[in-house]
């Protein structure tokens, strides 16, 4: 799975810890690195993703449908799940502030084998890190 | 001179300090199963 993980695009490590089943994954600062596709690689490598962290810095905008996001690049936006955190951020839509987030970006539905990686990632705000 | 060196360190520092302002995803963490 390191390897193979290791390929996709915009990865520059791969730390897999066996004992608690964690793998951290350092981006490189192109950012080309996709999470969707960082999921799907891992199962396709035959192991189940239980739940997907993120820690990113970026604008706060508001989507073509009016829903609030962060943007981390000018070609990508992650929304941002409904939550106090977020609700704390919507001051910052369209404004220079950029913030640095941490969230949870994925978790496997309780009680299914498998989760649905191909539905749209929402991201919902654990921390809110940084205001610059 | 002095003034040319200045205007110089100024581009490199600017040139280190910009990519790592910019907006970027900084780090993922995966909690998985089923991993031998």
């Amino acid at each position: 799975m390191k390897k193979h993980l290791g390929r996709q695009a915009g990865v520059q490590t791969v730390e897999v810890s066996l004992i608690d089943g964690k793998v951290d994954v350092t981006p490189k600062e192109d950012g080309q690195i996709d999470p969707a596709q960082l999921l799907k690689a891992t199962y396709d490598s035959g192991v189940s993703v239980a739940e997907l962290d993120m820690t990113a810095r970026g604008k706060i905008v508001k989507d073509s449908s009016g829903s609030l996001a962060i943007q981390v690049a000018p070609n990508r936006s992650f929304v941002l799940a409904p939550n106090e955190l977020s609700k704390e951020l919507e001051p910052f839509v369209d404004s220079p502030t950029q913030v640095t987030v941490r969230g949870q970006l994925y978790k496997k539905p309780a009680g299914k084998k498998k989760g649905d990686t191909s539905a749209p990632l929402k991201l919902s705000i654990l921390e809110v890190q940084k205001k610059e | 001179m002095n003034t040319k060196r200045v205007a110089l360190l100024v581009l490199l520092g600017s040139m280190v300090v910009v990519p790592v302002a910019q907006a970027q995803i900084k780090h993922i963490e995966m909690r998985v199963e089923g991993m031998t």
